[in-house]
C-alpha cells in the first residue's frame, strides 16, 4: 500500500486529525486559487458581475473580497 | 501586558510586522515572527538557534519559509493530508505558476489571510503599530508565548518564549525549524537544562 492510499484511507476513516487538516487544507488552497482566478479575470477585463456570476456569490461578496486590489 | 515583553521580544514582534511589510504581506504571519527570530544577535533566542547548531544555517531556514510561501504557505503536513484526499499540492502549484507565472500563488495569499486577523483587540495591540493586523495564527503565538514564560515562572516575556511558542505550534515554521534540528523539546534542552518538555 503506498503512503497516499494508507493517508486516504485515514482521511475518509479513522483518523479525525488528518481528515479535518485536509478540509482546512483545502479551504486555505481554495481562498487562493479563487484570488488567483478573480485576478487574471480582472486583468482580463471582466466585471465584478460576470466573476460573481461564475462564482456563484453576488457581486458585492466578491467586490467587497477583492475590490480594493 | 506588553510591559512584560523584554527589548529582544519587542524587537521581534516589531520586526516581524517589518518582515510583512517587506514581503508584501497585508498580515502579519507566523513566518514572518520566526524571521524576526532569526534576526536577533546576543539574545536568548539566538543563544538557543545557536547552541542548537542554527547560526550558520539561519538562511537555509529562510529559503524553507520561502518555499513554503510558493505553496501558498501551506505546510508539509498540510500537503500530507491534502494527497490524503488524492489532492497533489505540487502539481497545483506547478499548474497555477504555468498559467500565472511563478509564485502566483505566494502573491495572492494577501486577502486569504486577512480572514480571522482582527486588528488591535488583545493585549498586545498597544505596541503594535501600523495597519496590519495580526493573524489568529501569530496572535496565536503571542498568546502561547505568555503561557510558556507563566508556565516557566519567568516574569518577563522574552524572545525564548516566543520561539518556544512557534516551534510548540504545528505549522511552517516548526516544519522549517524542525527540519533543521530544532524542536520545542531541544530548545527546552539547550534553554532550561535537562527538564521534561512540557508540550504545547
Amino acid at each position: 500500500m503506498t503512503e497516499a492510499t494508507d493517508l486516504a484511507e485515514r482521511a475518509g476513516d479513522r483518523d479525525p486529525r488528518i481528515g479535518l487538516r485536509a478540509v482546512s487544507a483545502l479551504r486555505r488552497l481554495l481562498e487562493q486559487l479563487e484570488a488567483v482566478q478573480v485576478r487574471s479575470a480582472r486583468n482580463q477585463g471582466w466585471s465584478w458581475q460576470e466573476i460573481a456570476a461564475e462564482l456563484g456569490v453576488s457581486r458585492q461578496a466578491v467586490h467587497k473580497k477583492y475590490g480594493r486590489q | 501586558m506588553f510591559e512584560r515583553f523584554t527589548k529582544d521580544a519587542r524587537a521581534v514582534v516589531l520586526g516581524a510586522v517589518g518582515h510583512a511589510e517587506r514581503l508584501n504581506a497585508e498580515t502579519v504571519e507566523e513566518q514572518h515572527m520566526l524571521l524576526a527570530l532569526l534576526d536577533r544577535e546576543a539574545s536568548r533566542a539566538s543563544f538557543a538557534l545557536t547552541s542548537l547548531g542554527l547560526a550558520d544555517r539561519r538562511e537555509s531556514v529562510k529559503r524553507a519559509l520561502a518555499e513554503a510561501r510558493r505553496r501558498g504557505g501551506l505546510s508539509r503536513a498540510d500537503a500530507d493530508a491534502l494527497s490524503g484526499l488524492g489532492i497533489d499540492l505540487s502539481k497545483i502549484v506547478s499548474r497555477v505558476e504555468e498559467a500565472h507565472g511563478e509564485g502566483a500563488l505566494e502573491a495572492e495569499r494577501k486577502g486569504a489571510e486577512r480572514k480571522g486577523a482582527g486588528r488591535g483587540k488583545g493585549w498586545w495591540s498597544g505596541f503594535v503599530g501600523g495597519h496590519r493586523p495580526f493573524t489568529q495564527g501569530a496572535k496565536d503565538v503571542l498568546t502561547e508565548s505568555l503561557r510558556i514564560a507563566l508556565a516557566q515562572r519567568d516574569r518577563y516575556i522574552g524572545d525564548e518564549h516566543l520561539l518556544l511558542a512557534l516551534a510548540a505550534r504545528p505549522g511552517v515554521p516548526a516544519e522549517a525549524l524542525a527540519d533543521h534540528g530544532v524542536t520545542y523539546a531541544s530548545l527546552r534542552r539547550v534553554l532550561y537544562g535537562g527538564g521534561e518538555a512540557k508540550a504545547g
